[in-house]
Parts: structure tokens; sequence; C-alpha cells
């Protein structure tokens, strides 16, 4: 499925290629890569605490994209570190849950295990390419790095596949850049150069978590354009993480909507923009202005995120929720199949027939 | 809308930094700020939009005098205030306020709310005692909060939290005209809708002038009344917000407008409409500053600075071929696609949310 030799044959530079989202996997490919179910994980021992991360379950298939998409203290990023083994337990504490990757379970392999699979077979793009990048070597020795350590290759080896990986992300002048520092290279650039190493061995998954978040627009342009092409041409599944619906609506095959540690709602990128079934992902949507003409106030989600400590009993969101009702706050609402791959966590859902009835 | 006095203007100016000459070498010159000239109307909300290094915050705190310009001037209400003295400067800066974008940085850790509310209101003599406890209950009753807060210190708020008390701090001595620099970047969307909100009603309520710089395109169309977009220390285009959004006649702008994400995945780009990264601002290109990305430069370009241009309508522009561009189809309006669910249900949203509104404070009001 993946090999090296197609990889070093890609065309470099089609900046026209557009990629369809959904023809450009080979049907045969679509198994899942990445299977998590009933993930629940908290930061304590202690019973009495509730979970931070609750019953989340989801699963990526070759080629495709999922996004997590929510707001901070949302866990999705708990959740990504997670699954690459990066929580140092204690204190996290993954309290249920499987995450199936290659046939194996990651939350019971070991740290030599982890390591092997982490940068190999998986790996992750971070928010930051100036922290994540380690400043006291050039940016090739860190990409050959990577080569050797898991693919034992010699040094030059290493360094010519360096040089390829740069050329792929599409480096201007890779040559010199080759031996050139992260701070001598601009935030995109920086950029370009995570996305190079976690590539570079061919992983199946990559878990990027807001991979442009701190990029500017017209380089964030460039960087999701890039990370939808090379997928596209390397059938790498891909976890993004981002809270930017604007990202989401460009790259996103599917969509997992997080609030406050549990999956809200679930489906195809287009189920979500078309029918958006949450009040959450409702409130969220009409929380963006538009760059179209404007329409009066945003509109808002009252109050704030839950802490850890307050966390409601039923519906997470119901303290914030318009439609609340006392079954919200009673009980946990279960998902409901909405037909597609659509679901939803919401009692009230579709919001449309609760407006006849009285405000609780 | 009808303004009628410029409150502030900038003519001409420019920043530069380092430059300065050690033992042996000498530190490159960073042209941050060059030639900016714009007036600002009372009552207006004017946006200064551009890119990371664009000179967008540096513009900001030369208009605020918190740093001093190396060449130009800044008048406010007619009165040339570029050389103003340490004292008559900080009486005035009762009048000309700043939010800044980190609202974790921002608040004084060691202090109360109470106290960072309270203090531009004791410095300048505005009340004292039980009064400025009455002054700074209401400023956190007028931006949202709780006036049993003042008690409690900064980290116990979240980030829209903080956000709001430094916009009561900016309040507190009754300012004429804020700042905001990336107000509301750092915040979350659901939060970040809450303040500009908030912001927009403030505006309207006590008669504010609004600066605000930003790079979210989405929350500029939103909020502002005039657009100026820089570009490495420029002003290459400035306009009515729709004229902006509607019809960008630079190629800049176009760009940066359609560099914004998509409203719908049926929006996809196929291609990025910038190449290459911001130059760096201690040498600037030739000619005009975005020729080595710009789609349509030619020969011209690099060797002549484009004049800045103003149009019948107001719109100015600096670059030597916008009307070619604009027949060739350069700029063409963004449109946003939103599902008729989604419009539905949003509706169902805030029809909702108003009655729980009512029905909050109507059981307030009894109590």
């Amino acid at each position: 499925m993946l090999n090296l030799s197609t990889l070093s044959k890609l065309p470099l530079n089609e900046p026209d290629r557009q990629p369809d989202r959904h023809d450009q996997v080979n049907p045969a490919a679509r198994h899942p890569v990445l299977e998590v179910s009933g993930f629940s994980l908290k930061f304590s021992r202690a019973a009495h605490v509730p979970n931070l991360v609750e019953d989340v379950s989801f699963s990526v298939n070759a080629g495709e994209t999922l996004c997590i998409v929510g707001e901070s203290g949302c866990g999705k990023s708990v959740t990504s570190l997670a699954l690459m083994g990066l929580l140092p337990s204690p204190p996290a504490n993954i309290v249920s849950g499987k995450a199936i990757f290659d046939g194996r379970d990651l939350f019971t392999l070991g740290e030599r295990e982890l390591a092997d699979i982490r940068g190999n077979r998986m790996s992750m793009i971070f928010q930051e390419p100036m922290t994540s990048l380690n400043p006291a070597f050039t940016v090739g020795h860190q990409i050959a790095e990577c080569v050797q350590r898991h693919r034992g290759l010699s040094g030059a080896a290493a360094r010519k596949e360096a040089l390829d990986m740069l050329r792929l992300v599409r480096i201007p002048a890779p040559q010199t850049r080759l031996d050139a520092y992260p701070h001598e290279l601009s935030g995109g650039m920086r950029q370009r150069v995570m996305i190079a190493m976690a590539l570079a061995n061919r992983p199946q998954l990559v878990i990027a978590d807001e991979p442009t978040t701190a990029l500017d627009v017209t380089i964030q342009a460039q960087v999701l354009l890039l990370v939808r092409s090379l997928q596209a041409e390397t059938g790498t599944a891909m976890v993004l993480i981002t809270h930017d619906l604007g990202v989401v609506a460009e790259v996103a095959d599917y969509v997992a909507v997080m609030y406050a540690g549990r999956i809200v709602e679930y489906g195809s990128v287009d189920e979500i923009f078309d029918d958006p079934q949450h009040p959450y992902t409702i409130g969220l949507m009409g929380a963006i202005p538009s760059v179209g003409k404007r329409e009066g106030a945003l509109a808002t989600i009252r109050g704030s995120v839950p802490s850890p400590e307050q966390m409601p009993k039923g519906c997470r969101f119901a303290p914030r929720c318009p439609f609340v009702e006392q079954r919200c706050i009673d009980a946990v609402p279960p998902d409901k199949q909405l037909g597609g791959t659509h679901r939803v966590a919401c009692w009230i859902a579709p919001v449309e027939h609760a407006l006849s009835g009285a405000v609780a | 809308m009808n303004f009628n006095a410029p409150i502030i203007e900038a003519r001409d100016l420019t920043k530069h930094f380092g430059g300065t000459r050690n033992l042996f070498t000498r530190t490159p010159t960073v042209y941050a700020v060059n030639g900016v000239s714009f007036s600002v109307q009372k009552g207006e909300t004017f946006a200064i939009v551009g890119e990371s290094g664009c000179g967008k915050s540096t513009l900001g705190r030369l208009l605020l005098r918190l740093i001093d310009s190396t060449e130009g001037r800044v008048i406010y209400e007619g009165k040339d205030i570029t050389h103003l003295g340490t004292e008559p400067m900080r009486r005035l800066r009762r009048e000309m306020q700043i939010i800044f974008q980190d609202p974790f940085a921002s608040l004084n850790p060691g202090m109360t709310v109470g106290q960072i509310i309270g203090e531009p209101i004791a410095l300048h003599g505005l009340a004292k005692g039980a009064a400025l406890r009455q002054r700074v209950s209401d400023l956190l009753h007028t931006v949202g909060l709780q006036p049993g807060y003042a008690e409690r210190y900064p980290h116990e708020f979240s980030g829209g939290q903080r956000q709001r008390i430094g916009i009561a701090r900016a309040l507190a001595g009754e300012p004429k005209l804020i700042v905001g620099d990336e107000p509301v970047s750092a915040l979350d969307v659901s939060v970040q809708a809450q303040v500009i909100n908030l912001l927009e009603s403030l505006k309207q309520k006590l008669g504010l002038t609004l600066i605000m710089i930003a790079h979210d395109l989405a929350v500029i169309r939103h909020m502002s009344d005039r657009v100026a977009v820089m570009y490495l220390g420029e002003i290459v285009e400035m306009a009515d917000v729709d004229d902006l959004f509607d019809q960008p006649l630079h190629p800049y702008t176009q760009a940066l407008l359609q560099a914004i994400p998509a409203s719908s995945p049926r929006q996809r780009r196929s291609k990025p409409s910038l190449t290459g990264d911001l130059p760096s601002p201690t040498a600037p290109p030739s000619g005009c500053r975005f020729h080595p990305r710009c789609p349509h430069a030619r020969a011209r370009c690099s060797d002549e600075q484009p004049v800045s241009e103003t149009l019948e309508n107001g719109h100015r522009v600096a670059c030597h071929f916008w009307r070619e561009i604009q027949n060739a189809g350069g700029g063409a309006p963004l449109v946003s696609i939103v599902s008729p669910k989604l419009t539905e249900r949003l509706a169902v949203y805030r029809q909702r949310q108003a009655q729980v509104d009512g029905t909050i404070k109507e059981q307030s009001n009894k109590r």
C-alpha cells in the first residue's frame, strides 16, 4: 500500500492538481487504520472525579481525514496525546477503551513498542513548529535522524532522504535549507519541515494538532493544500485537531465535534455542514462571523466551558444550551443514529421540533 | 454613516527599529512602518489588517504614542501630539486606551480585579473611596461580569472573562478612542462572539471610536466601517468595508481574501492564492513591496514604487496596474455558503436563546 518507490516518484510541483475528496482513494484501500472505542480518561485515580474525556469512539480510514473540532479544554489535544502515548501516567489515567492500530491496542503497549511505532508508522505534527523542532540541530539532521532511527539507513542515504522530503513538501532551495537551523526559517517553512519529518517514514497515520493555527492566513492556505495533496498521494490516514471550522471545511472527510470531553456530533463533512444537529454545533457555526455581508449580531453560546471539577452529570452542554430540559440535566443523552455516518448525542435534536415547547 | 471630524490622524508615520551601531557591527534596520497616512472619524470602527510582521501593531502603538515615531506626525482632535511632553500625554491617555491580545499576559497577577480596574480611575483622579468602588462595580456590570468579582484575582478567570476585565480597565478612564490589538484572536470561537458583541454594543452605547488591529478578515468584515490593508509597513489599500470585500482592487487584498478558509466543504480551493513568504522587513523589496509575490507583477513594479491613488468613493489603492487587474476579473466577491438547515436552526437557536434571556431577566428583576 505505502512503499518507498511510489513516494519518491511523486510529482513535486503540481499546484493545479485538485484531488477529489471522495474518489481519491482506491475503494479497496478503504479500511480503518485506527479504531478508537469507548475511550475515557482522567487525570486522577479517585473514583469520584469525572472523566475528562468520556466514551469517545471514532475510526479513520486509509487516505481519509477525520477532523476533531472543539474549543479549548474539550479534550481534543489530550485525546491525541493519549493515542501517541505521550501522556505521563500518572497523572493520566486511561479509565477504559481501546485504540486499535495495526492490529494492536495502543493503550496496552509498552514504552519501547510505542517508541518503535511513533515517528514511524504513526507520527504527529504539532501546533508550534518553533518549539517542536530542536533549535540546536539543522533541519536536515532532524529529518535524517528519524529516518535512521526507524529504517537503519546510513548517514548519506538518510541525508538524501531528508532532501527528498524537503522537496516533497515544496520547500524552495531544499539543498541549502538542509543545513539551515530552525530559527533561520519562517513559520510556514518550519511547519513544512515538521510535515516532512512526520511523513519521512511513510506513516499509516498522522495526527496533526492545530497544524496551521500559528500561521498567517495565506501561509495556512498553502499548508492545508499541501497536506491535502500529499495525503491523496500517499494514502496516509489523518486525524486533524482544530478549533477552526474553516479548516474543517477545507480538509475533512469526516468530522467529530467534541464538547467537554465528549463527541456530541459525528458525520461526514457534508452531513455536518449541511445538516448540523447538535445545539453546540449550531451555536458554534453561528458564532463565526461571515465573510459575506454583515447580518446583525453574532449568535453566541452563553457562559463558558465547565471546569473538570464541575462537570455536569447529564449532557455536558446542558448549562449553556438554550433548549435545555429536565432530562438533559438528569441523564447523558445516547447517540442518535441519523442515517449515513451521522450521529448526534442530544435529547432534543432536531432543534426545530423543540420550538413549540415551553422554556424549562 | 455620517462622520464629522477626524478624531485621530496619521501623517506620513514612519518607524524604523534598530540600525544602531555597537563596537563592531551595525544592527540591521527594521523598516516596520513606512509613510503611513490615514484619518479615523469620530464614532467609526477603523480596521487595520495584515499578516504577522506587516507593522500593524507597531502602527497601533505609534498612534497611542506608546512608542515614538521616526518620522511623521500624529494628530489627535486637531492637535499635533507627536512631541507632546510626558505629563500632558499622561493626561491625554485617559481618552485613548488599548486592549491587548493576550488576556493572560496583560493583567497584573498580583492585583485584584478591583485594583486593576480602579487604578486608572484613581490615577486620573476621577473618583475615590466608595465612589471608586461603585464605579468599578458599574464597569464590571457593563462588561457583563458580576460586581462581586472585584475581590478576585485574574488567575481565577477564563480567557473570555479576562478579556472582559481588560475591556473594563480600558473603559475606566472614560476614553473616546480605543485601540484593540487583536482583542479577540486569543479567544475560543464561542467566547470570541460574546466579546465582539460586547465591544459593538459598548461602542454604540458610549459613542466610542474603535481602531481594530486584526488578522481575521471575517471579524473585520463583521465589525468595521473602514479597512486599511497593510503589507510590509505600507498601506496598500483602504476602503469602506463593503467596497473592500466586494471589490478588492489591490492584488494583495485579493489574495488575502481568497486565502480565507472556505465556509463550506463545497467551496474548497485548488490553488493557493499566494506563494512564498513575507519578505524580511530588514530588506524590503524595491519598487512595489509586494512584487516578488504578486501574480500580476511586471518590470515596472520592481523599479517604481506605486503612488496611492484615491477614487471617487474614497477607495484608496497603491498599485500600478489595478485597473487592468480589475478588468481581468481579479477580485471576485466572496460568497459564504450557509446550508438552508443551518439557517433555519440558527434562527430557532437565536429565538430560543432570546426567550431564555428574557426569562432570566424577569427572574432577576423579581428578586
